[in-house]
């Protein structure tokens, strides 16, 4: 603090602490109008049964209704088994691109390149691309299943309730792992080469290495990751909507699709902002709960840093 | 809005303080330019016409409203589909509405019991005018909320090289289990669904299932009392022959809406499909087919499913009866004669009373299909909620289509929460 | 000798990068060779690679069939670039105070943005619209910017924070030992120090810009001019019938560009990234 000390001109306007402000308020301004005003507005909503006419107020009604219906728990459980699937794959692939790409081969800076199209491409043209693949009749998966024989006829993988949600996750997995992969690769080459030659010359194999020194050195990047893409997976509209606007028959409904349906597409804004509520009550919950599990566990195996 | 204040002042972003500048310079300008424009002003009309584009018979229409009313103009907007009708229920929901909409009658329920539309006035002459049951399409309390302006009803389009390879003559199915055998006949002896089952959560699978339902007698909703009729046999008839055709149909119909039937009975990979009278120019060059009505189920009459879009004059713009005097002269006879027959429509109008000499369907066995179902069809139900009645009535096409429960519980379930949106 | 592999471990990386790759780019080899096909032979059953009648008709017809689509690709772009340099405005300051000063509430503020990535702008559509419009924005090429660069700052702020912390701290003391101001500090020293991580975070929010415009886009703006390519996109679906070849060949021309432009940079990207291995 000794730093901070000196730097504290007499004048007490100039303080550090009001730099510091100042510094964030047009940041925090900004969040303010766009964000936070809306969000006001999207709660009081949940209270009414606003819709494109006029509204009333009708207490927690949306949230008694919401609640108490039969498919409210099934819709957050696929919600939560939706994130749980897709970020795990995207964390394992991502774990796995990220090695492959750090690996020393030629032609290593293109592969970095060609793994990123589907981040860097909207979402919406990459959907759309999907959509071709799992059509049955005319997609390339199909058609190559049933060329080798593995299939019979077409197969609609949109058509059931399984695959559609499958089918799903793999999209979601697909436009995620790039950046996951990216993030993981420079974490990578941020560990200090020396601890890796430290092990090499006392014989430690490559798993070992990657065990016992990359995993621990980019676990502070990876776990903060996880997070983000737990948090942005929740709440991953665009892929399902695009590819099966939630059904079939709700099969691929997640929280934040229920939300839109309700809200814009069905008009009832005051149920949809319960529900919008209730996203960000549950997510808040999971993330305090997440950090604390992380820093239990920082707690138990020491700061390696 | 204190936020709103406080976020003003707190602001030291560079462009928002030029954005206020330029805001009020523009303000200053504009005050000053009204101060010194003549006291007449031009009236605009914003036209929303969905479909993303503006027909050739409508811009004449506008043309000649435009020469015989020089100080108002008309704002023409072309919009897709997919965006349109909630784009003008938003605008109109958030205070700033359109003058007038050409969009889907199934909207104006929920207009009209919002207050967001103006009920328009159609005179007895011009009423008894229309075909049968079309008025119904826009009716509701009593009251006309739309000029119907497009008009479409439905028969089933049949590939007859599929059927004659399967052995059997190239005749309309006249009744349910007629198609049934025909539609097994073909896939069983050439490998090729025997018909086109659509499922995905679309409108037209909804429009689909009305088809088949009105040709079994059944019904959706009482326009008069309001009353939820979806519960029937006839209901569950119709339900439990998509259990049947199932079978014989494209792989996955859950995953097919009505364009993507109409490519694979383009490339022979299905024998029959339910289309609309576009469906002669979307098909093939040389394809042998026949159009025929809807097969008749146990317990009704073929019959078929009329869906109109109509012109819409909303509320609160200030020139509500110039609107109506657009719209009317839009939808009124040789204009609408002129876009049903350029167009390919079916006729909204029975022009053979005397509007028009010799109306393109007299005569013409193609439109002979389309046009004498109209009596014993039905409209597409009048809810308020119409994208909960889509959802719900999809729900239970898929729950039978998925096998997920027996085609009563379906309907029941259906039935009841029906009336939650009507 | 710790980067080099044996003949086998060779053959089994570059192929597992082959099927990761594959994995990949295969939605986008199967978009150009949609493209390729004449829209009949799009519809064929049973799957078929080639047939005698690809062309690149399709890549000459988007522009007859949409004809403001070079209009689109540039609204893409200019709406991308501009949220991204309104959102780096806040972010750079913002990001500097978290990652240098220690004052109360400062976890607190820094959880609070994090918070707003929690919602989906698809959440707060309406009051969004309304907020807008009070504001005379709509239908502008603001009303797509402004909301497009408020849900990019707080990944923006978090990201250039962890850069900008590894910055050693003794340089700055040394400037101000030597009598700098905070400013000049600023100025001088940090900046091309952190320009890596601004690159990075620049790149990020571009990506991030340039992806998420559909929906605010189709929202909050009527303007068939200020229409983003994705939006544009959509006028591929006829009255009746999807142009499915034209829609992808226009959606494989509108990614060219920022294809191109990450190309360009991604030398920075990779830089910025692993940047701050700094040995003292």
């Amino acid at each position: 603090m000794q730093f901070f000390r000196r730097l504290m001109p007499s004048n007490g306007l100039h303080s550090t602490k009001f730099f510091a402000w100042a510094l964030i308020a047009p940041a925090a301004a900004y969040m303010c109008l766009i964000v936070a005003w809306p969000l006001m507005e999207t709660f009081r909503l949940s209270f009414t049964n606003a819709g494109i006419g006029s509204e009333e107020y009708v207490g927690w009604a949306n949230y008694e209704k919401l609640l108490s219906s039969r498919k409210f728990p099934a819709t957050v459980g696929r919600t939560f088994y939706w994130m749980f699937l897709s970020v795990g794959f995207k964390l394992i692939l991502g774990l796995i691109g990220a090695s492959l790409l750090a690996a020393n081969l030629k032609g290593k800076a293109a592969f970095r390149v060609l793994v990123m199209p589907p981040w860097i491409v909207p979402i919406a043209i990459g959907c759309i691309g999907w959509l071709w693949l799992y059509n049955g009749h005319f997609g390339i998966i199909s058609g190559v299943l049933q060329q080798l024989g593995i299939i019979d006829g077409p197969f609609e993988f949109l058509a059931y309730k399984r695959s559609a949600f499958y089918s799903a996750i793999v999209t979601d997995v697909w436009i995620g792992t790039p950046m996951i992969t990216i993030f993981l690769l420079a974490a990578m080459q941020n560990v200090p080469r020396d601890l890796y030659e430290a092990a090499y010359v006392d014989g430690a194999s490559r798993w070992y290495r990657f065990r016992r020194i990359t995993m621990p050195q980019i676990m502070p990047t990876f776990v903060s990751m996880a997070l983000l893409s737990a948090i942005w997976t929740f709440n991953s509209f665009e892929i399902i909507w695009i590819l099966t606007e939630g059904g079939p028959r709700g099969a691929t409904t997640t929280l934040i699709v229920d939300t839109y349906k309700t809200a814009i597409a069905n008009y009832k804004y005051g149920q949809g902002a319960t529900r919008a509520v209730l996203i960000v009550v549950i997510l808040t919950a999971f993330t305090l709960l997440y950090l604390w599990l992380v820093q239990k566990v920082n707690k138990k195996y020491g700061d390696n840093k | 809005m204190t936020a709103l204040s406080l976020g003003a002042l707190r602001t030291n972003n560079k462009e928002e303080k030029n954005m206020k500048k330029l805001l009020t310079a523009a303000a200053v300008g504009a005050g000053i330019s009204m101060m010194m424009a003549p006291a007449v002003q031009a009236e605009e009309l914003h036209f929303v016409m969905c479909g993303g584009e503006v027909r050739e018979a409508d811009q004449k229409v506008i043309d000649t409203f435009l020469a015989n009313n020089p100080d108002v103009t008309v704002n023409m907007e072309a919009v897709p589909w997919g965006t349109c009708q909630d784009k003008t229920m938003t605008l109109a929901a958030a205070g700033d509405p359109v003058s007038l909409a050409y969009l889907g009658s199934r909207t104006l329920k929920q207009l009209a019991k919002n207050d967001l539309i103006v009920p328009v006035e159609i005179s007895e002459e011009d009423q008894a005018k229309y075909q049968p049951g079309i008025l119904n399409t826009v009716s509701n309390d009593g009251k006309y909320w739309g000029f119907p302006h497009a008009f479409s009803t439905k028969a089933m389009f049949i590939n007859c090289e599929l059927i004659e390879q399967a052995g059997l003559p190239c005749v309309g199915p006249k009744t349910w289990t007629g198609l049934y055998n025909m539609a097994k006949a073909v896939k069983d002896n050439t490998g090729v669904a025997g018909i086109g089952l659509a499922g995905k959560d679309f409108d037209n699978t909804m429009h689909q299932f009305f088809s088949y339902l009105y040709s079994n007698g059944g019904s959706v909703i009482n326009a008069d009392t309001n009353e939820i009729t979806l519960n029937s046999p006839q209901t569950i008839e119709t339900l439990e022959l998509y259990g049947k055709l199932m079978d014989v149909a494209q792989e996955g119909p859950t995953a097919f809406e009505r364009s993507q039937i109409k490519a694979l009975f383009n490339d022979g990979q299905v024998a029959m499909y339910i289309q609309g009278p576009w469906g002669r120019g979307a098909h093939k060059e040389g394809m042998k087919t026949i159009t025929v009505p809807v097969p008749a189920g146990p317990s009704g009459v073929s019959g078929t499913l009329l869906i109109t879009d109509s012109i819409a004059v909303f509320n609160g713009t200030g020139h509500e009866e110039l609107a109506m005097e657009l719209a009317r002269a839009l939808s009124s006879d040789e204009a609408q004669y002129d876009l049903d027959s350029s167009w390919g429509l079916t006729p909204i109008l029975q022009y053979e009373n005397g509007i028009v000499d010799k109306p393109y369907y007299e005569n013409d066995d193609y439109w002979k299909v389309f046009v004498e179902p109209i009596g014993s069809g039905g409209p597409e139900p009048m809810f308020v909620d119409f994208k909960s009645l889509q959802a719900v009535i999809n729900s239970m096409i898929q729950g039978m289509l998925l096998g997920e429960d027996s085609a009563e519980n379906l309907v029941a379930i259906a039935a009841e929460e029906l009336e939650e949106f009507k | 000798m710790i980067d080099k592999y044996s003949l086998l471990e060779k053959l089994g990386l570059y192929t597992a990068i082959g099927i990761f790759l594959t994995f990949m780019l295969l939605p986008f080899l199967e978009m150009f060779l949609a493209s390729l096909r004449p829209l009949n032979h799009l519809f064929r059953a049973p799957y078929q690679f080639w047939s005698d009648d690809m062309s690149f008709q399709a890549y000459s017809d988007i522009w007859v069939t949409v004809p403001k689509l070079p209009r689109y690709i540039f609204n893409s772009i200019f709406l991308a670039t501009m949220t991204t340099l309104l959102c780096m405005l806040f972010v750079v300051p913002a990001a500097y105070a978290y990652a240098r000063f220690k004052f109360r509430g400062k976890a607190l503020s820094l959880g609070l943005f994090l918070a707003v990535n929690m919602f989906a702008g698809a959440v707060l559509l309406i009051p969004l619209y309304k907020l807008l419009r009070s504001m005379g924005l709509l239908n502008t090429y603001w009303a797509m910017i402004i909301p497009g660069a408020a849900f990019l700052v707080p990944t923006g702020i978090w990201m250039l924070k962890s850069f900008l912390e590894k910055i050693p701290i003794e340089l700055e003391e040394a400037a101000f030992v030597d009598g700098a101001s905070r400013l000049y500090t600023l100025r001088r020293v940090i900046l091309p120090l952190a320009v890596p991580g601004l690159i990075v975070v620049g790149v990020a929010s571009f990506i991030g810009a340039y992806a998420q415009q559909f929906l605010f886009a189709i929202t909050f703006n009527q303007e068939r001019d200020y229409m983003p390519l994705p939006a544009g996109i959509f006028e591929f679906i006829g009255y009746q019938q999807v142009i499915w070849n034209e829609m992808m060949a226009a959606s494989i021309i509108g990614i060219l560009p920022v294809l191109f432009i990450f190309l360009f940079l991604q030398k920075f990207l990779m830089a910025g990234l692993t940047a701050g291995a700094v040995k003292s």
